[in-house]
């Protein structure tokens, strides 16, 4: 089985982000860019499937700063080779272009599943996988929750749904599969792998033009308005943490 | 008895041939170990032997326990001579210590040991079975006690053999014997005379060679090796300053040990030199806290596996981790080092469990709270998971601009560490530093965010690879700066600094910021505004004591500002741990039923007069606050750390 794995970087949330002159992004010139919370659960599955059963392993990005550690670290992991999809464009706009130019690198590559994260921050729809099916012609499942082999050519993946229930669906390959969580937490990966993979040698694609290929565009960026509702507390720590044990006090809602 | 040379050759040539067989089955693994190098600086060598062994100076840090030694030592060193005369004249007709005092002082050295080996033997039963040190639990009664059993056969019997002697008319040496004397006296009140006490005399020697070579067959499956093992255990103990563990060879997997074979033969003489005493297991503040480490359980664990592999019972268990030592045991360790500190024999326990949490990093086998740790000092360079450039916004607090010496040249460089810049609790203290620095006419800047956590900790999780990048950042952010001298606020970053990073080409003369500070008021460049001169107790942290030896620039300081120190029973190289070094800091709390911190914050309430609870640690400003706070004795006690006692003098 031939596993696609495709990995994103995106702005790391533990920085305050702040809107550019443009008005229609974030500043991405001081931002920290990490690997995409759910790409990873979807190495991790894709590891799990290698180790499982034998899979091969590609991940791939679409090229860009970090792009190369970010892959090397794929292999560190437990992926047997990494490709970088070459593109042209400083920053990719939105899904559906990096769908259309990812789909020409997997068509080249050629693979029995595909698997991506279900959503990024700057994707809460989780359009990738879907679109990503469409320009491949194949059949996708969203939100998924653990794959496991089932022969060569299908695999059974877990997709949960509301009131605490979950579907076991099978799928017949090849498919492309949005995950949301492995089947076990992404494991650590130590500093001597990552070491090792520094050296491990990226592939390098052309993308295809994307062409027409465009997405819905950002009109205005904004910071999200404070409600009447809130009443938001400002100042350090200890400062917040009073006011917090203030509240709870004027409310009655501490006991002793 | 003409036949008598020829029976006690073959007697003893069968006993050497036990005996050798017994150790070299024992010793094999040791011979067939990775090699390390322990055969450079030979005096020091010597000079630690003759302190620990001659003048036991570990061993008497618990007196009771020191002085049985002391007296068993001794007299065995004594004794040998009558064990030489019985061999001697055994194999060689004629043979006699006589000419050299064997009838006159050396007779009389041997009945004065006699006493003074009793006595001994006497103090350890009563400590092995009445006093019951806590510290023996898990060792092995039975090897102890036979040990006693067989020490006293074999100077029973040669008393009795001296004292057949006498009364079968042999009165050589009867005036330096006075107890064989004695016993000769009641011998021949009981009809012992001529023939009937020689026959005495005969069955006492022959029950005391024989007594003797069985002791020297039992040795080697006994605890009791250490007479044999201690000296060279002790003379090829390592050198190294005690804050820097053994590189891994990332480039040649694995990393770590996994399997018993793969520790070098000093590591697996310590195992066969461990006497079971317990002094570890009492000092470990893992044990103390109820967790499922005792540093002597783990070497005579490490001990057993190793010599079943060898005689083939291991019934397959080959992992060490997680089948011979729990990975419980080996997160619950703090590095703290009391274990070394007090071992008499210098086991080194700490670089064993390091070793084999290096086989557990590389596995990935690491708790979720530690993945989390590890993964933010990964992606940010703090265990924090704080942004880099976030790293100097404490210095807005600053009523001065702090240099960034990166960009210019400072004669000191500051490197802050994790815990100073980043934690709101510490940020504080990292404040007073900077303006008492300042307020000294220090020129002194810090690498803002070219600074990375130092790796300390990160190594001794287990995780090489991680600590050789930081080390490596690091390394060359300093190196790129223009700098006299390094001070960390950080015990654990002045650890890494000063003794981790040389093999890494980081040669940097580092200090405490405590002695940086006791250094300027030496000079007259700081002066102190004297305190209102409580009554403070002060905790050696462990990084800054035990392993770097700041023991006194603190003590001064809190002097110098016009406090009175009330040292703990448990101060300087046998302070307590806070719990937190090694890593542990990031790890959750599972099986702890007495906090380390909360146990020490009781010592110092005992104390009865100690208001402040003084640190000199970030980390340990972080623990003790919040064991404060669990103990609710907030009102009794407050942990300040040695930087809020200095007031400088208003000019």
């Amino acid at each position: 089985m031939r596993v696609v794995v495709v990995l994103r970087l995106v702005p790391d949330l533990t920085e305050e982000l702040e809107i550019d002159e443009s008005g229609t992004d974030i500043d991405r010139e001081w931002i920290g860019i990490k690997l995409n919370e759910f790409d990873d659960h979807a190495l991790e599955e894709a590891v799990l499937l290698k180790e499982g059963s034998g899979a091969t392993v590609t991940a791939l990005a679409l090229d860009g700063e970090g792009v190369d550690r970010m892959l090397q670290s794929a292999i560190a992991r437990g992926a047997d080779a990494a490709v970088k999809v070459e593109h042209g464009m400083e920053h990719i706009p939105d899904q559906r272009t990096a769908a259309a130019i990812l789909a020409g690198a997997i068509k080249e590559l050629g693979a029995d599943l595909i698997l991506t994260g279900v959503q990024t921050p700057e994707d809460v729809f989780g359009q990738l996988a879907p679109f990503l099916a469409a320009h491949l012609d194949m059949p996708t499942v969203n939100a998924v929750g653990g794959v496991s082999a089932d022969g060569d050519n299908a695999v059974d993946v877990r997709q949960e749904y509301s009131g605490g229930m979950s579907a076991i669906l099978g799928v017949t390959l090849p498919a492309v599969l949005g995950i949301q969580t492995a089947s076990q937490p992404p494991r650590y990966v130590s500093g001597s792998k990552l070491r090792q993979a520094m050296s491990a040698e990226i592939a390098t694609l052309s993308g295809a033009d994307a062409g027409a290929a465009t997405g819905a565009e950002i009109t205005g960026l904004q910071e999200p308005e404070r409600g009447d509702g809130a009443t938001m507390f400002d100042g350090d720590a200890e400062t917040v943490a009073g006011k917090i044990v203030d509240v709870l006090n004027e409310r009655g809602l501490l006991g002793g | 008895m003409p036949d008598r040379p020829i029976l006690v050759a073959v007697v003893l040539a069968a006993a050497l041939a036990i005996s050798g067989w017994r150790f070299y089955r024992v010793f094999r693994p040791v011979l067939s170990a990775p090699g390390e190098y322990r055969f450079d600086e030979l005096w020091e060598r010597f000079v630690g032997v003759l302190s620990n062994v001659g003048l036991h100076k570990r061993l008497l840090k618990i007196r009771y326990s020191g002085v049985l030694h002391a007296l068993i030592f001794s007299s065995f060193i004594v004794l040998f001579t009558a064990i030489l005369q019985a061999f001697g004249s055994g194999l060689f007709p004629g043979f006699s210590l006589a000419p050299i005092g064997g009838n006159t002082w050396i007779a009389g050295a041997q009945e004065l040991f006699t006493v003074l080996i009793l006595i001994g033997l006497g103090m350890a039963l009563y400590q092995r079975v009445v006093i019951k040190p806590k510290r023996f639990e898990g060792s092995n009664k039975l090897d102890a006690l036979l040990i006693y059993a067989l020490v006293f056969g074999v100077v029973a019997t040669m008393t009795l053999e001296f004292a057949f002697h006498i009364a079968a008319g042999d009165d050589s040496s009867a005036a330096w014997r006075p107890i064989a004397a004695t016993i000769a006296g009641w011998l021949t009140a009981a009809g012992f005379s001529g023939e009937s006490a020689e026959a005495g005399a005969t069955f006492f020697y022959w029950a005391h060679i024989l007594v003797i070579l069985g002791f020297l067959i039992y040795i080697p499956g006994s605890k009791h090796r250490h007479m044999f093992t201690a000296v060279p255990n002790i003379f090829l103990r390592s050198m190294k300053p005690k804050g820097t563990l053994p590189k891994a060879d990332l480039d040649h997997p694995p990393i770590g040990v996994q399997e018993i074979g793969q520790f070098h033969w000093k590591h697996k003489l310590d195992m066969l030199s461990c006497t079971e005493c317990g002094r570890c297991q009492a000092a470990c503040p893992a044990y103390a806290a109820g967790q499922p480490l005792s540093p002597k359980k783990l070497i005579m664990d490490l001990r057993d596996h190793m010599v079943a592999v060898d005689h083939g019972h291991s019934d397959g268990v080959v992992d060490l981790v997680g089948g011979v030592i729990s990975e419980q045991t080996l997160w619950a360790c703090t590095t703290c080092r009391a274990c070394m500190e007090v071992c008499p024999i210098h086991i080194e326990h700490v670089p064993k469990i390091v070793e084999m949490r290096r086989t557990m990093v590389e596995d990935g086998r690491v708790s979720p709270l530690l993945q989390d740790a590890l993964g933010k000092l990964q992606q940010y360079g703090n265990s924090f998971g704080k942004p880099p450039r976030q790293r100097a916004k404490w210095t807005k607090e600053l009523s001065f601009k702090i240099k960034d010496a990166r960009k210019e040249p400072v004669d000191i460089l500051w490197f802050v560490g994790d815990y100073a810049s980043y934690d709101p609790r510490v940020q504080r203290i990292t404040v007073k530093v900077a303006e008492t620095l300042n307020a000294a006419g220090v020129d002194f800047g810090i690498l803002m965010d070219g600074e990375q956590n130092s790796g300390n900790d990160v190594r001794r999780v287990g995780e090489e690879g991680l600590f050789e990048t930081l080390a490596q950042s690091n390394i060359d952010a300093i190196a790129a700066c223009d700098f006299k001298r390094i001070v960390t606020t950080d015990p654990h970053s002045l650890n890494a600094l000063r003794q981790e990073y040389g093999a890494f080409g980081g040669d940097f003369e580092v200090l405490h910021y405590t002695q940086l500070l006791d250094e300027l008021i030496g000079q007259g460049r700081l002066k102190l505004a004297r305190g209102e001169g409580a009554t403070v107790t002060y905790h050696d942290p462990c990084y800054l004591g035990r392993y770097n030896g700041g023991f006194d620039a603190p003590r001064n300081l809190i002097a110098k500002a016009g406090y009175t120190l009330h040292e703990m029973g448990r101060c300087r190289e046998n302070s307590f741990c806070c719990g937190a070094g090694g890593g542990r800091i990031w790890q959750d709390e599972e099986g702890i039923t007495e906090r380390p911190s909360e146990n020490r914050i009781k010592e110092a309430l005992g104390l009865g007069d100690a208001t402040l609870f003084v640190v000199a640690c970030p980390k340990d400003t972080v623990m003790y606050t919040a064991a404060v706070q669990n103990l609710g004795v907030e009102d009794r006690i407050t942990v300040r750390d040695v930087i809020d006692l200095i007031e400088v003098a208003q000019a």
